[in-house]
């Protein structure tokens, strides 16, 4: 695919074009040579599941990575490998996931940052670029004051403003990243609403998704990576949905999961009225050993509340939790641990681990007693014990003593799960376990939770990623507005309507016939 | 160790002069601090004798224990802005005590380490438990501090005191002054804890990221306050000492000694944000400060030029090191 005729203006050569893009990180391919084009006035949905290679496809685009191998080509000239400036001035922008917005600075000084407006003796000329922003703010629909600060407004609406600024300053291609992931129903058809219009203008748009709906509602072509290979690429219109996915999950799905073994009977880990804030509904539920309990819903539906709650990261507002049986004190992670739970948190680098500390310390922390006599660390002991735990977890790494910054996300991963196993553990949290995870070292982290399980703790893991729901989980429970709205049994997730079921519950439009917990 | 090595091809190709490179790397401070030596050494023939040597370790002394009580501080992210101070009125206290209660050692020792506890736990409490942020708790105590010295005082120093007050640092083991043999117990004791127990490995974790180590059942609270406070106890000892050498209290003592107690832990590899930084570095980083006092004071270079020098030195220091870890990651 080269050229297209477009309107009347003739051929045109693609806004964007990628050939032969391979790329790996320590190791593990992450792109296997990707060959595609984007044509001027068009959307295509980057399709994918979490670590198919799409965002790191969207950071060689945007020249922020230099591929192993392959090239891009801007509107038929040759972008410098790894020149993110060299892209820019190219008219090549990109939205990342975490936007790049200044929250103490206004929304003007924003999308004037880096050439702002002068007047004739060199000073600020606020007056003109409140105008100027005034303008672009109402041409994308947005009534928002160009003097409130970045930070008050809402992820929907800064995202945007990141793309004003995108555009407003020449970009022909955009690149979006995950640009729904953080933001409610109704932002996201305004966004559609503005990304058609920029197509309109001719603007070339590509966008990573693994949501049906928005490819749908936005895109004219998809192209599907799986595995860190392209696998499909066809205009919307002549594929189905079924097509997508099984494009998207392929046969893939059932090696990357491994088999589940049928739960116990015994009851370890019991909630009961918990209120997670003001006015939510009370939760109550029991986890049995070797059951894994998966908790979906939308972002901000109150599954990381539930589990902070739980663990005793937040305080609950009434309510109580028992490990084997003992109630745990509320707000007090020194007394969770003590009764054998364990967490691994969903932001990794803010929760989860120490990155400035070793394998060998950040694993010592939460059992720390266990190493230690009067207060002082006996090494050899907890030498041993961190090794063999890290060598049944696969951990890559330069020995135990390096600091976790230099590892990748897959293994600092296995270091948060893996600090736990040097004792005991009955009930074990995790949140977003495969976040900012690798292919590869996803596989081995469901193969850790799977004989976690089998082995007899109880499992609740929260999770976004629809595939790890449904192929893990005994059971799970879709939350809306910090309360459990379903539920949903073996059978039910099993069911090829699932998807669709859990997506009702999650945004509220109950018809679905799923069994109601609550009264 | 049976952790599988990962694939950096850089890692597996070690050769001789990458080990070497890398072992000057790490070491950087030594080397910037040999070389200051080597030169003091050839400018001044009285620089390199062991009588020197110890005037070095005898002024470096007061410093030690108020820098690695900064050293505990700075790894949990926070900063102690007041150990001068209260260094002036731990002393002040220590004399005070000496003047009204006869000629006892103990009492004035007992003193000095009560109110540097005091100060110190005000400080802990306040960051600990209010979430004040260090910098302005210290700031607040720094000011505090200072006004109490010189109440204590009614405005000026105290004189006159019993013998007994100077022989805490003028007293003399195996050729060593009290306060020089504090200084090497105290630098052993706080490396080994650092190193080697659950307190110095949670105080790095707060300092690497609170939030996590409160995960992994850390206390952060207790142990921030800890820090405060021990850092409060070590400058009133320290303020003791000072005030024995001359036998007076004076309640400008300690004045500025803040800054290059702060200056000794981020020479010595310390990042003020928190997490990073040793023991051992802080003790090079003291000797370094006070060996180009010395050196410059027997090079004769007027005292505010000394200071114009010493400047540049902690700057283009602690450059150097930010260079070296830079390289030392690629």
């Amino acid at each position: 695919m080269s050229t297209v005729q477009s309107d009347d203006r003739g051929p045109v050569v693609p806004m964007l074009e990628c050939s032969g893009i391979t790329m790996s990180f320590g190791g593990i391919p992450v792109l296997k040579g990707i060959t595609f084009a984007l044509e001027p006035g068009t959307v295509t949905a980057l399709a994918g599941e979490n670590g198919a290679g799409k965002s790191t496809l969207m950071k060689i685009a945007s020249g922020q990575y230099r591929p192993d191998d392959g090239q891009v080509q801007v509107r038929g000239q040759h972008l410098p490998s790894g020149n993110a400036q060299a892209a820019y001035s190219l008219g090549v922008a990109i939205v990342p996931q975490e936007l790049a917005s200044i929250p103490e600075m206004m929304v003007y000084e924003n999308l004037f940052i880096g050439r702002e407006l002068k007047n004739g003796i060199g000073i600020l000329d606020r007056r003109a670029m409140i105008q100027a922003a005034k303008g672009y703010l109402e041409e994308f629909g947005l009534e928002t004051d160009p003097k409130s600060r970045m930070k008050t407004l809402p992820v929907g609406v800064r995202q945007i403003i990141e793309i004003i600024k995108a555009t407003h300053r020449g970009a022909r291609v955009l690149l979006l990243d995950e640009p729904t992931s953080a933001i409610a129903e109704r932002e996201v058809a305004r966004l559609a609403g503005i990304v058609r219009s920029l197509r309109d203008q001719g603007v070339a748009i590509l966008f990573t998704t693994h949501k049906m709906e928005e490819i749908r509602a936005m895109a004219d072509r998809v192209v599907v990576l799986r595995d860190g290979k392209l696998v499909s690429d066809t205009p919307l219109a002549a594929i189905t949905d079924d097509g997508i996915v099984t494009a998207m999950i392929g046969r893939e799905l059932d090696q990357l999961f491994p088999e589940r073994p049928d739960a116990g009977t015994q009851s370890v880990l019991e909630v009961d009225s918990l209120v997670i804030a003001p006015g939510a509904e009370p939760v109550s539920f029991t986890v049995k050993s070797g059951e894994i309990l998966g908790l979906a819903g939308l972002v901000g539906a109150g599954r990381t509340e539930l589990i902070e709650c739980i663990y005793g990261i937040r305080k609950p507002v009434s309510g109580t939790v028992r490990v084997s049986g003992t109630t745990l004190k509320p707000g007090a992670p020194l007394s969770s641990i003590a009764r054998n739970l364990a967490i691994v948190p969903e932001d990794r680098k803010g929760a989860g681990a120490v990155l400035s500390m070793s394998v060998l310390d950040n694993a010592t922390l939460p059992r720390i007693a266990a190493f230690s006599k009067f207060g002082v660390l006996n090494g050899r002991q907890r030498r041993d014990a961190v090794g063999t735990i890290m060598k049944s977890m696969r951990l890559k790494s330069n020995g135990l003593d390096q600091h976790l910054d230099n590892l990748s996300g897959g293994n600092q991963q296995k270091v948060v799960f893996g600090r736990w196993l040097t004792g005991p553990v009955d009930a074990l949290l995790l949140d977003e376990p495969t976040r900012g995870v690798d292919v590869g070292a996803r596989s081995e982290i469901y193969r850790i939770i799977t004989e976690l399980s089998s082995a007899g703790m109880a499992v609740v893991m929260a999770s976004s990623d629809m595939p790890e729901i449904l192929s893990l989980s005994h059971r799970a429970f879709v939350m809306r507005d910090l309360g459990v709205v379903g539920e949903l049994d073996r059978a039910q997730l099993d069911s090829p309507t699932v998807q669709d079921t859990i997506f009702r519950l999650a945004s509220g439009q109950n018809a679905a016939p799923v069994k109601d917990t609550m009264p | 160790m049976n952790t599988t090595i990962d694939v950096l091809p850089a890692l597996q190709r070690r050769d001789w002069k990458e080990l070497a490179s890398g072992f000057l790397i790490r070491h950087i401070m030594v080397v910037v601090m040999l070389l200051i030596v080597a030169f003091f050494a050839y400018r001044s023939a009285r620089f390199a004798t062991p009588d020197n040597l110890t005037n070095i370790l005898i002024a470096a002394a007061p410093f030690a224990l108020i820098a690695l009580g900064q050293t505990l501080v700075i790894l949990t992210g926070g900063i102690d802005l007041s150990v001068g101070s209260v260094m002036a009125a731990s002393a002040m206290a220590a004399a005070w005590t000496a003047t009204n209660a006869g000629d006892s050692p103990m009492l004035p020792l007992v003193a000095a380490v009560v109110t540097g506890l005091l100060a110190g736990s005000i400080n802990g409490l306040i960051v600990s438990k209010f979430e004040v942020p260090p910098f302005i708790t210290t700031l607040g105590m720094l000011t505090l501090a200072s006004g109490i010295a010189y109440v204590i005082g009614n405005g000026a120093p105290i004189n006159g005191l019993p013998a007994s007050f100077g022989s805490f640092a003028n007293t003399q083991i195996l050729g060593l002054t009290l306060p020089v043999i504090l200084m090497i117990i105290a630098i052993l004791v706080l490396a080994f804890v650092m190193k080697r127990t659950n307190y110095g490995l949670r105080v790095y974790a707060i300092g690497g990221n609170r939030l996590a180590a409160e995960i992994a059942g850390v206390r952060s609270r207790n142990i921030l306050f800890s820090v405060y406070a021990i850092s409060g106890v070590l400058a009133g000892l320290s303020g003791l000492m000072l005030a024995s050498r001359v036998i007076t209290g004076a309640p400008n003592l300690g004045q500025g000694y803040e800054l290059d107690a702060i200056a000794a832990v981020v020479i010595g590899g310390a990042s003020l944000m928190g997490g990073r930084g040793t023991v051992w570095g802080t003790a090079i980083g003291l000797l370094l400060i006070q060996t180009i006092n010395n050196g410059l004071d027997l090079l004769l270079v007027p005292a505010y030029w000394q200071n114009v020098i010493k400047g540049v030195i902690i700057v283009a220091a602690v450059g150097v090191d930010v260079w070296a870890a830079r390289r030392g990651r690629r």
